[in-house]
Parts: C-alpha cells; sequence; structure tokens
C-alpha cells in the first residue's frame, strides 16, 4: 500500500509511511509546507487506499465554527429542526490553510478532533470512524493569518514537512509518471483500518523500551535544553506512533528505532512551539542524542 | 522513613537483650552494656521523629560493640553480628524512605557489613590491641557445675559421672595429632592435705596476684613447637585443666609448683587459654614433696597401716610402689559407680579388705593413703581421663572432655625421677576406660545426633578461637615484623595507608553492587560486545540504537552482518519482545560471544593477510 501512495507522492515514501502509522495511531496530522509540494496529494491518497470517505475544506478568515459542523435548520415540512451535518462528518478531512480561519474555528476543529464529536445546540452527535483529520498550514509569513497556540498544536499526533522531492523523482513527475490519487484502488476497507488500529494498541512494549521513551520525556524536562519540555501527552503521542510504525515495520514488538523514527515527526512541533527552526528536527535531533539509545 | 524501621529496631533490641543474658554480672563492664541497653530501648519507646530513630540505631550499634569486646565467643559474636545487621537495616529502613522492603533492606545492610569488612581485617590486623576486657572483671564464681571440687572426698563424683555435660575441649592446632589414650590425663587440681574422709587441696591454695596488675607477656611459643588450646566451659575452679606438660601463653595463667594451672579469669565464664605442647615433663614433677605430702590420721585405718607398714620395710620408694602394684592387682578390685556409702569408721579399711568395690575416688584415695603410710610422699590430683577424639567436618580435630570424663588419680614421688602419676584405679577389674578405644576415649558414651551437631558447633568454635582470639598482641607484633621488618617506624603510615585503601575498595564495591543491580546479563552481554567493538575503534554515537550501530557496523565489516544481525535479532527480541525467557537469553550471550569470535578472528585474518602482502 505504501507502494501504491508512493507511486502517488513520488519520493516521499518516508513521509508516507509516517502519515500512514499517524493514521493507524488514530493521530491526526498537521502538515506544514509550501503551496504546491504534494499536501492535498497525499491526504487524498491515505484517504482512498483504504476507501474513505474524504472532504476538504479550505479555511478562510471568515470561516464559522458552523461551517464546519453543520447546524440545524428548519424543515418546514416536518416543522422542527433537524441536523445538517457539515463537513466534519467524513472519515477524512483536509483542513486546508488551517492558520487562516479564526481561532475561534480553529478551536472547534480542533475540539472534534479531540473529543471525537460535535456538540451543536445541546445535542452530541459522533462523529465517524475511522476519523483523521489532515490540517495544512502554509509556512510562509503571511498576513490574516492566525498561528496554532502551542496547546493546539499538541493535538496534532504528528507534523510533517514534504519538502522538495529528489531530483530524479521530480523528473518522473514531470514526465507524468506520477499517478493520480483518483487511480488508486483500495485493497482495504474503513474495516480494514479500524482492525490494524486495534493491531497497534496491541503491539507490545516492554519495560525498557518505556524507559527509553520516559528517558527521552525527562531530558527534554531537564536544562539545559532548548525546546519547550514534552507533555504526558507528548509521551502517549510517541509511544503510539511508534507502536504503529513497529506494526508498519512488520514487527509485534516496538523499538527504539521505532521511537527515533517517528520522534521528530510526534514531538518536534510540541517543542518549537510551532516556530520552526532552520532544520526541521534540529530540536528532536538533539533530545535523540542526549539519550543513550542503547538499551 | 520505611514502615520496617520500627520492628527492625525493636527486633534489634531483642538480640541485645540475648546478648546481654550471657554476660557475667562479674565484669564490671556488663553494667554498663546493661544499663546502655535499658537507656536505647527506653529512647526507642518515645522516639518519634527520625533524628530520635537515627540516635537509638546509633546506641544499639554501640551496645552491640561493647558487647562484641565482652564476648568475644563464637557463639556470641554470631549473636553481635545479627544485631548489628538488623540495627543497620532499621537505620537504612529510616534513609532509605517508603521503596524497599525487608528483604531488600537486609540485603542492603548485607552489604554495607560486607563492605566493612576490608577495613575491620585492616584494624584487625595492624591496630595495636587492647587487653580483652573479660580478663579485668573482678569477683566470684556463681558456683558453677563441676565435676570436681577443691575438696574430694569418695562418693562425690559418683552422681556426676553419669553427667553428659560439656567440660572442655583441647585442640592441638599446630598438628601432632591426639595423644594416646594412655597419656589422655589432664590435670586440673591437686589434693594434698587428707583428714581421713575428704582430700583437701593446700590452704592458702595459692597466692592469688592482684587483679588488673600487669603481668608479663609470657614469650610466644618458639617454632616447632606444639600449641594446646584448651576451651573451658564455666566451672567455680580457680584452676583450669592442662595436660602437664607445657608453658602457659596467657598472662592471666600461672603455673603453680604444684602442677596446678592457676586461671586468674573468673572461674565462672567459659575460658580460652593456649599453652605449649611438650613431651617434656613439666618443672612442677621436680618439686620435691613438703611434709604434708607425707601427713595422714594415725590410726584410723589400722589394717591399711598394717599393710602398709609391710612395705615400709622395703628398701626403696620405687619397690614399695611395685608391691603396692601388685598387692592391688591380686586383689579381686571391681569398679562401680554405685559401691556404696563406706562406714564411717575406718572407711578405707572397709573399701580395701571387704567391699573392694569402688571408682576413681576411691582408688585414688586408698592408694594415696597406702602410699603415705608406706612412707612414701603421694598425693591425689583430680582432673579428667580420656575423652572423646573428634573430627569435626572440614576442620581442626579435638578432645571433647564431659563432665562424666572427671577422674582422680595418684601421684607418688620417686627419689631420681620425681612426681609419678600413677592411676590405681586402672588396676581395677572393669575400668571402662580399659576397654574404651582411642576414638570413643570417653565414659560420656555415643551421644545422638545433636550430640554430633554440638561437637561440629565445638569445631567452629574452636577454629574462632584459635584464628580470632587466639590472635593476641604478640602474634600481631610478629606479624608486623614480618611486614615490615626494620622499618617499623612507618607502622602508622601502613596502618594508614591500608585504612584508606580498604575504605576506597569497600566504597568502590558498593558503588559496583549499585551500578550491577541495574544492569542484567542481557545487558552486560551487549557491554561487553560493545567494549570489543571500541577496541576496534567503533562506538556508539550519541543516541545512536542498536540497530543503527549494527548496521554502521555492518558497513565497516560487511563479513560480519551474519553473526551480527543474529545477535541484534536475538538481543532485541529478548530486550523488546514480549516474551523474554532465560534460554533466549542464553542464547543471546552465546550469539554475542560468537559475533566477538568472529569479530577477532575476522581482524587477525585481515592483519594476517596485510603481513603476507607487505
Amino acid at each position: 500500500m505504501i507502494s501504491a501512495i508512493g507511486e502517488v507522492l513520488l519520493g516521499k515514501e518516508h513521509q508516507v509511511r509516517l502519515a500512514l502509522a499517524c493514521l493507524l495511531a488514530r493521530g491526526h496530522l498537521l502538515i506544514e509546507d509550501l503551496p504546491g509540494m504534494g499536501k492535498t496529494t497525499l491526504a487524498e491518497a491515505l484517504a482512498r487506499s483504504f476507501g474513505l470517505g474524504f472532504k476538504r475544506v479550505s479555511f478562510t478568515s471568515d470561516l464559522l465554527p458552523a461551517d464546519l459542523t453543520g447546524l440545524n435548520v428548519f424543515d418546514p415540512a416536518a416543522a422542527s429542526f433537524h441536523f445538517q451535518p457539515g463537513p466534519l462528518f467524513s472519515q477524512v478531512l483536509l483542513a486546508d490553510e488551517i492558520n487562516r480561519a479564526s481561532p475561534r474555528t480553529q478551536s472547534a476543529l480542533l475540539e472534534a478532533m479531540a473529543a471525537g464529536r460535535v456538540s451543536v445546540d445541546g445535542t452530541s452527535h459522533p462523529l465517524p470512524r475511522p476519523f483523521l483529520v489532515i490540517a495544512t498550514q502554509n509556512g510562509l509569513d503571511q498576513g490574516g493569518t492566525s498561528a496554532l497556540p502551542e496547546s493546539q498544536l499538541d493535538r496534532f499526533l504528528m507534523r510533517l514537512s514534504l519538502g522538495y522531492p529528489p531530483r530524479q523523482a521530480e523528473r518522473a513527475l514531470l514526465q507524468g509518471e506520477g499517478l493520480r490519487p483518483d487511480g488508486i484502488t483500495h485493497a482495504f476497507g474503513p474495516d480494514d483500518l479500524l482492525q490494524l488500529q486495534e493491531r497497534c494498541d496491541r503491539q507490545h512494549c516492554s519495560g525498557a523500551l518505556l524507559d527509553y521513551v520516559l528517558d527521552l520525556l525527562e531530558r527534554s524536562r531537564r536544562q539545559p535544553f532548548q525546546g519547550h519540555p514534552l507533555s504526558p501527552r507528548a509521551g502517549l503521542a510517541l509511544v503510539a506512533a511508534a507502536r504503529a510504525w513497529s506494526l508498519l515495520e512488520g514487527r509485534d514488538h516496538v523499538i527504539p528505532d521505532d521511537v527515533q523514527a517517528v520522534l521528530a515527526a510526534v514531538c518536534e512541533h510540541r517543542m518549537d512551539g510551532g516556530q520552526r527552526g532552520d532544520t526541521d528536527r534540529e530540536l528532536s535531533q538533539r533530545l535523540q542524542e542526549g539519550v543513550d539509545g542503547l538499551r | 522513613m520505611s514502615r520496617a524501621a520500627a520492628p527492625l529496631q525493636w527486633l534489634t533490641m531483642g538480640l541485645l537483650a540475648v546478648g546481654l543474658l550471657g554476660l557475667s554480672p562479674a565484669l564490671s563492664l556488663s553494667l554498663l552494656a546493661f544499663g546502655l541497653a535499658v537507656l536505647t530501648a527506653l529512647k526507642l519507646r518515645e522516639a518519634r521523629r527520625i533524628e530520635e530513630r537515627r540516635v537509638v540505631a546509633l546506641l544499639q550499634l554501640v551496645c552491640a560493640g561493647l558487647l562484641a569486646a565482652l564476648r568475644p565467643e563464637l557463639g556470641p559474636s554470631l549473636l553481635q553480628g545479627l544485631a548489628i545487621l538488623m540495627a543497620l537495616a532499621g537505620l537504612l529502613a529510616l534513609e532509605l524512605g517508603a521503596g524497599p522492603d525487608w528483604k531488600a533492606l537486609l540485603r542492603r545492610s548485607l552489604q554495607v557489613l560486607l563492605a566493612a569488612l576490608p577495613i575491620a581485617l585492616v584494624l584487625f590486623l595492624l591496630l595495636p590491641r587492647l587487653t580483652p576486657f573479660s580478663n579485668l572483671g573482678t569477683g566470684h564464681g556463681m558456683g558453677a557445675v563441676t565435676g570436681l571440687s577443691d575438696s574430694m572426698e569418695p562418693g562425690s563424683i559418683a552422681k556426676l559421672s553419669v553427667s553428659r555435660e560439656a567440660a572442655a575441649r583441647v585442640a592441638f592446632p599446630l598438628g601432632g595429632g591426639p595423644p594416646p589414650l594412655e597419656q589422655r590425663y589432664w590435670r586440673v587440681l591437686v589434693h594434698e592435705r587428707f583428714d581421713g574422709r575428704s582430700w583437701r587441696s593446700a590452704e592458702p591454695p595459692f597466692a592469688r596476684p592482684a587483679a588488673g596488675q600487669p603481668t608479663p607477656a609470657p614469650p610466644p611459643p618458639a617454632p616447632g613447637e606444639g600449641i594446646q588450646l584448651w576451651l573451658t566451659e564455666p566451672s567455680g575452679l580457680s584452676t583450669v585443666p592442662w595436660s602437664g606438660a607445657g608453658r602457659p601463653l596467657s598472662a592471666d595463667l600461672n603455673l603453680q609448683r604444684s602442677g596446678e594451672l592457676l586461671n586468674r579469669a573468673p572461674g565462672s565464664q567459659r575460658r580460652v587459654y593456649a599453652l605449649t605442647r611438650t613431651a617434656e615433663p613439666g618443672d612442677w614433677r621436680s618439686v620435691p614433696p613438703g611434709p604434708s605430702d607425707l601427713l595422714l590420721p594415725r590410726g584410723e585405718n589400722p589394717k591399711l597401716e598394717a599393710l602398709a607398714g609391710e612395705w615400709r620395710r622395703l628398701g626403696s620408694e620405687r619397690e614399695r610402689l611395685n608391691a603396692a602394684g601388685s598387692w592391688f592387682r591380686a586383689q579381686p578390685f571391681r569398679y562401680s559407680l554405685e559401691p556404696g556409702a563406706l562406714p564411717r569408721q575406718a572407711p578405707l579399711d572397709h573399701f580395701l579388705f571387704e567391699t573392694r568395690l569402688g571408682f576413681c575416688g576411691h582408688y585414688a584415695s586408698a592408694f594415696t593413703t597406702l602410699m603415705r603410710a608406706a612412707g612414701v610422699p603421694a598425693r591425689v590430683v583430680s582432673g579428667y581421663r580420656g575423652g572423646q577424639w573428634v573430627q569435626p567436618v572440614g576442620g581442626t580435630g579435638y578432645i571433647d572432655l564431659r563432665q562424666a570424663d572427671a577422674h582422680a588419680w595418684s601421684e607418688v614421688w620417686l627419689q631420681g625421677e620425681g612426681w609419678r602419676r600413677v592411676d590405681p584405679t586402672a588396676w581395677a577389674d572393669g575400668d571402662p576406660l580399659a576397654s574404651a578405644t582411642a576414638g570413643a576415649g570417653s565414659l560420656a558414651g555415643a551421644g545422638g545426633p545433636w550430640d554430633w551437631l554440638q561437637q561440629q558447633w565445638w569445631g567452629l568454635d574452636i577454629a574462632w578461637a584459635r584464628w580470632w582470639l587466639g590472635y593476641d598482641s604478640e602474634q600481631q607484633q610478629a606479624l608486623v615484623a614480618r611486614l615490615l621488618g626494620k622499618q617499623r617506624h612507618l607502622l602508622g603510615l601502613v596502618v594508614l595507608l591500608a585504612v584508606a585503601i580498604s575504605l576506597a575498595a569497600s566504597l568502590g564495591g558498593l558503588g559496583w553492587l549499585g551500578r550491577r543491580r541495574s544492569g542484567d546479563p542481557l545487558r552486560l552481554e551487549l557491554e561487553r560486545t560493545l567494549r570489543a567493538f571500541a577496541r576496534q575503534g567503533m562506538a556508539p554515537q550519541a543516541g545512536e540504537t542498536l540497530a543503527g550501530f549494527a548496521q554502521r557496523l555492518t558497513r565497516r565489516w560487511p563479513e560480519l552482518a551474519g553473526p551480527l544481525g543474529d545477535f541484534v535479532e536475538q538481543y532485541q527480541g529478548q530486550r523488546f519482545a514480549s516474551t523474554p525467557s532465560r534460554s533466549g537469553r542464553r542464547e543471546a550471550q552465546r550469539l554475542g560471544r560468537v559475533l566477538r569470535r568472529s569479530l577477532n578472528t575476522g581482524i587477525q585474518s585481515k592483519e594476517a593477510v596485510q603481513r603476507v602482502d607487505r
């Protein structure tokens, strides 16, 4: 399946894997990159490969929460209100340019992400399962954007950056060898995804591995360390992502290499507070080097 | 503060109390130890805060130390060691917080104690020694039980003959084996005053030197000289058993002119002492008899005096002795533990010419009286005879003397020879020792498994006495002389240095234990393997995982890919998979060895190829 998506997203196998791991770990994905790097393509390919329902919302500064969640509309025939679901009620939601929306709207989206349900006028409506939000954010300094606060960045399991494709891949792209996302025939269904997500939870984490994770967390909280300290939620996210990664590696247990593979994606945006450094994994690299990986 | 702290400290108090029970109140320091223990217990009762508990732990340790000085024998020492272990565990429970459980606390406490061993050894071997406190005490015996007493009246030993109670042990640590059975006579008391019924020691028995008065230390045994090491149970006597040959090695033992060994420590205590062991007869043997050695109440036993009168006509004392011997052997004397009481009137006549039934007291008494009546200076000696030779498992053999081995015999003065031991009991029919073998030379008979255990324990006791109590200032001086030779003035420096080194070793050992606890065999195997690669210049980078490191290693040594992959896979399987197993760990260790071997052989062969190329 990775190769299938990889054919769509040429030369980005690692990012595809991470995105897939994020999906398996029931996490949400934040893709931060310049326009035209294939963010939307990745989201669409992911959704299609599992046969998931896919919707896309382009966030603008005048987008209201109700535009996302849906609202109760009056049905004159029945003389009553009935709920008209918004685009949130899909299995994969691509939230484009999330930083353009007002904080109020962002917050509504993030609460739906965390709780898995939407409350409208006192009634709560469960969201479909699986539910994955892929948000994109434009990294360029632009007017009229409100950057996500740190507390909300924390809700994204991973932040990815696609980056430019390698020359070879770009050449293939230009030659038109890439696949269109709608060309993916899905081999898995949504039920398969749910099963895989459950299998992820059963991936074995030994005491030695948890010690490694704990050492990483402690290292981030100890001076001298430039970044923000990692929260317990970050620890949970790290373990969940490492579990998904180990499943993708075909193992039934997690090893430190799995943790290191997802460390930058899971932890970098929690540590840099949304301010990107010169290189996108500088802090997590430093964190990883500060903890003995030989366990 | 752990919840185990209070129970541990009370347990320590209990152990200390048991240790205190064995103290003799005759020793002045006993009162101090007792008072200290009571104060500690009171303090423990009211202690609430952690600081107070710490004080209690300190007091307990001081108390145990005081006990150790007062009771250095093996049994009490073990008890004191246990008390110290518990006191330390209590202290650790105070300091380590709620974490560790009982077992962990005791283990830590044991580790701390073991870590203190090197420094204790240095201090034991090199620090100038104090005189044992147990010798400073004064006071009188507590009326202990023994088969012997200052006054001997035939019949007094009868009731003791059946007692299996322990009397003494003697070992010969420098080899030489047990003396033959017929030479196993252990002197304790000499009785020379006879009033017709009972034999008493000379009065006043001895000039007792004032306690505490310094006595010059006896010279150490010459090389090649044997040693007899005695451990005696408490007796009310002021003399202690010995073989009759040799010279005391302890300053508080005085050899009397009568051949008795005077013990200046209170007889109510167990006693450990050593003498040299020689075949030479002691000097006491040639000390001429005094007038009291011929005294006897005339006219009390007319038949006896008549018989002795016949022998008086013989020329030499030796002939009179031989005549008496042949007379005894010709008469139908029989040995018995229940001869019945002798009449008040002419008791010895009654024994010699009518009942002819008795035990050692009767024979020694009658024979000595006969000799005196025949004009030969004679006296009664009491002590122990025989004894069972015990070979404890893995220890030095020793002779086990029971109260049943108590015995009395005679000594007669022969011109030109000195005092000669004569045992008239041996002439009687049915003398139990005559039929005994050297192994079971005791009249106490064979004991059960409890006795066997006790004898093993005594074997340990003797070893303890020999190596621990027996290490006195002379041996220490000898050791220092051997170590330093002429540089004796450097002793202080050497002690300081040794203390520092042993302290460092102890701390290092504790640190190593601490580190080792966090590591397991699997981890050690990994570290060994990493060291092997580090020697070849490949060390893991910061934060690198084993798999990542293995990849780099494979790039450097492609031929190692196989064993490296096997090891990493097995290691990670054991480390991170859900079912680690002992056999899996062994397999990982084996693969680690394979990997290191192939690393070394691979590099060697590469070097060989390079050499050939050159």
